[in-house]
């Protein structure tokens, strides 16, 4: 009997421990997050919306009117945004890896640090650094560009709708490489050495090493390194907030979601700025249920290939 | 001293204080979003503790972004400040019809104290739920050393401007250093300071606005056609430059001209250095009277919770006479005094700007009232059209065709 009930105190126990945590999680995270999918379904100015309008702000948002339009715009560039990410930043940081996983490289910490030192600095400041650096009038790369003879290349990058958007996603990638570098470096380092000494002893290539080998065997690691990339950016705000401000100029070419909800469900749009927090919501809810979708696919795709049929 | 001694008088010249400000005065605080302007309002409300010592108000700015979101909770909430900035039109209207903001249409403040034309901007249905408390207005900030040198007079009407602009191209400086980048002043500083003498001022914006003129004739089109002429004199990659950098390309004297606002008459003051300069009033196209963008820039409304509604009205009392006027036009330099009451600044270039305002009518921004009601977007579309204008995307027929139909579309219906 009295083992019994240390027995069922020690299954309780655990119990305690998480109500801290819990309690700050439900606070912080579940109610907030419940909260906004009601408000997506309310309308109304002021912090306490009370008239109720069913399923209308998504009918707003997806019925081909002005504000579906600009949030179509705001998916496609976040989608863009994302790519670009994932084509540029966790290529060159898996690239990286591989280079600074060699054995014998010599200055390996300092190229290690170099190529983390960006995703330590704050995102107002690299943002305002890059503004300057791209600047028509006195950005070095157009002088440079210009006492090259290259002045036809000397663009206004950040003022055409046809590059603005790549530009701040390359600024972005520029920042963030430091990541997958870091995580994929890890997950090459963690690989036995005795795959690569039988591969060694079997006459593979380096290459083929690095298809046959490596590649596979990272491809969990790559699930984890798409996952944030995708969550990331598809809740990106900061940097092209602080590089081409709220309201995705040129022409909207830089309007993403966060730009989008930041103007219709905080701040308004200029110059009337009257946020519409129904709407905000509704556009909160809606990148909520992409990111869900997402990061499951994502999860999905990159298991193991034996791990599927576990579900 | 012995310690408790010190306490002892500390804590009575405390209580003593609590004691004075309750029996002899009144507390009051005033919500604003210009955080900037601390030391200015303590000038400010000193000059009306001059006149009135037992009304004491607390200048209490909150962060400009934050502020419209700020106040609302405080107000939703209970705890408004007794005073606050108001903002002309939309916003200021919101606030009132959801009850926040005193009704000060029969005060003698505001029918003695201001016109009609003053009133509009913080008005909704015919009642004033605001004090208009300044403006700002709008020209051609001018390198005068650069004037004087390549023998330019200060342009009279558009063509003189073009022409002046024309000369100093040659001579490799930028004319002007406006861009598109900031998105927001190549249309409230640029076109919409070329609009008001192009349309003929209120009554050509009213006419818009109640559908006698379409959104496309031809005094639109002269506007855009107007804006299309600066095209070869903003400065070289002008797409990508920003609000702050047109400023800085004339200040550090790059730029000849720069279209800009009064506001910042004390950052040009600081920051210019080494070129004499002022500013001129956006010259009228060819045989047109000149209108001046004349803005409302704030108002001061009055918490109707607040327990201290009649030291408040006693302020705007003062502010709304010739000693409140001088005091926020000396102080807050850029802003001007809406009120009828005479008053001299201080400031030569204040004084320069407001003097574009003898001998011709005044307008706020274009889209400001009626051709935004309903979150009508006249602002985003004319915005869009000065870029296609400027990129060469649009012609200003086709820019003023898009304006009117975007309008049509939205359900512009007069």
């Amino acid at each position: 009997m009295a083992l019994k009930t240390l027995e069922t105190e020690r299954n309780v126990r655990w119990l305690f421990w998480i109500i801290p945590a819990l309690l700050v999680y439900l606070a912080f995270m579940a109610w907030p997050l419940l909260d906004s999918l009601r408000l997506s379904f309310y309308t109304g100015s002021g912090f306490i919306l009370t008239n109720f309008i069913g399923f209308d702000n998504y009918a707003r948002l997806f019925g081909g009117g002005p504000e579906s339009q600009r949030f179509l715009g705001a998916f496609s560039n976040t989608f863009i945004f994302f790519a670009i990410h994932m084509l540029v930043q966790n290529i060159l940081g898996l690239a990286f890896a591989l280079i600074l996983s060699r054995k014998f490289l010599p200055g390996r910490g300092f190229f290690r640090t170099v190529i983390f030192i960006p995703a330590t600095l704050a995102i107002v400041v690299t943002g305002f650094l890059w503004k300057l650096l791209l600047n028509p009038q006195w950005g070095p790369l157009n002088l440079w560009l210009t006492q090259l003879g290259l002045s036809d290349w000397a663009l206004p990058w950040l003022g055409d709708p046809n590059i603005a958007l790549i530009a701040v996603g390359l600024v972005s990638s520029w920042q963030w490489v430091g990541i997958p570098t870091m995580i994929f470096l890890a997950a090459i380092q963690g690989i036995s050495e005795d795959y690569f000494e039988a591969a060694a002893i079997d006459g593979a290539t380096p290459w083929q090493t690095f298809w046959r080998i490596k590649l596979p065997l990272l491809r969990p690691i790559m699930g984890v390194v798409a996952i944030l990339t995708f969550t990331a950016n598809f809740n990106a705000f900061d940097v092209v907030f602080a590089m081409t401000g709220p309201n995705g100029p040129p022409s909207y070419s830089t309007d993403i979601l966060g730009t989008y909800f930041y103007r219709t469900g905080i701040a308004g749009q200029h110059p009337i700025g009257i946020p519409d927090m129904g709407l905000g919501a509704t556009i909160a809810t809606v990148t909520f249920v992409v990111l869900l979708i997402g990061v499951n696919l994502v999860q999905y795709i990159s298991r193991e290939p034996g791990e599927k049929n576990r579900g | 001293m012995n310690r408790t001694s010190f306490k002892f008088r500390l804590m009575s010249a405390a209580a003593l204080f609590l004691v004075a400000t309750f029996a002899f005065g009144q507390n009051l605080t005033l919500g604003s979003w210009r955080t900037d302007d601390v030391a200015k309002w303590t000038n400010i409300l000193a000059a009306f503790n001059q006149d009135y010592p037992n009304i004491h108000i607390k200048f209490d700015p909150t962060i400009p972004t934050d502020y419209n979101a700020t106040l609302r909770l405080q107000l939703d909430n209970g705890n408004g400040p007794d005073l606050f900035y108001a903002r002309s039109f939309a916003l200021g209207k919101e606030l009132f019809k959801a009850g926040y903001e005193l009704d000060l249409s029969n005060e003698p403040f505001i029918t003695k104290g201001y016109s009609k034309s003053a009133l509009a901007a913080f008005s909704s249905n015919g009642k004033v739920f605001a004090l208009p408390a300044a403006a700002v207005s709008h020209g051609i900030y001018y390198n005068k050393d650069i004037f004087a040198k390549y023998g330019i007079s200060i342009p009279k009407t558009w063509p003189e401007l073009i022409r002046a602009a024309e000369k100093l191209k040659k001579a490799g400086i930028t004319p002007f250093g406006n861009g598109l980048a900031g998105n927001w002043d190549i249309l409230e500083v640029v076109l919409m300071s070329i609009l008001p003498a192009e349309v003929g001022g209120a009554e050509g914006r009213m006419a818009y606005e109640n559908g006698t003129r379409k959104l496309n004739d031809a005094q639109i089109v002269a506007a855009f056609k107007e804006l299309q002429q600066l095209k070869p004199f903003l400065p070289r990659g002008f797409e990508a430059v920003s609000d702050n950098d047109a400023v800085s390309l004339f200040q550090i004297g790059r730029a000849a001209m720069v279209f800009w606002g009064s506001w910042d008459i004390p950052s040009f003051t600081d920051k210019i250095q080494g070129f004499q300069w002022s500013v001129f009033a956006t010259p009228p196209p060819q045989g047109k009277a000149n209108v001046i963008e004349f803005m409302p820039d704030f108002g001061l409304a009055i918490n109707p919770k607040s327990p201290h509604v009649e030291a408040a009205k006693t302020f705007l009392t003062w502010l709304s006479g010739p000693a409140g006027g001088k005091a926020i036009g000396d102080n807050l330099v850029g802003f001007f005094p809406m009120s009828k009451a005479k008053v001299s600044l201080s400031n030569d270039v204040a004084k320069t700007f407001l003097s574009f305002n003898e001998g011709t009518t005044q307008d706020f921004r274009f889209t400001w009232d009626k051709l935004s009601d309903n979150k009508l977007p006249a602002y985003t579309l004319l915005l869009a059209e000065c870029r296609a204008v400027l990129t060469g995307k649009h012609s200003p027929q086709q820019a003023a065709d898009a304006f009117a139909q975007g309008m049509a579309a939205a359900g512009f219906a007069p």
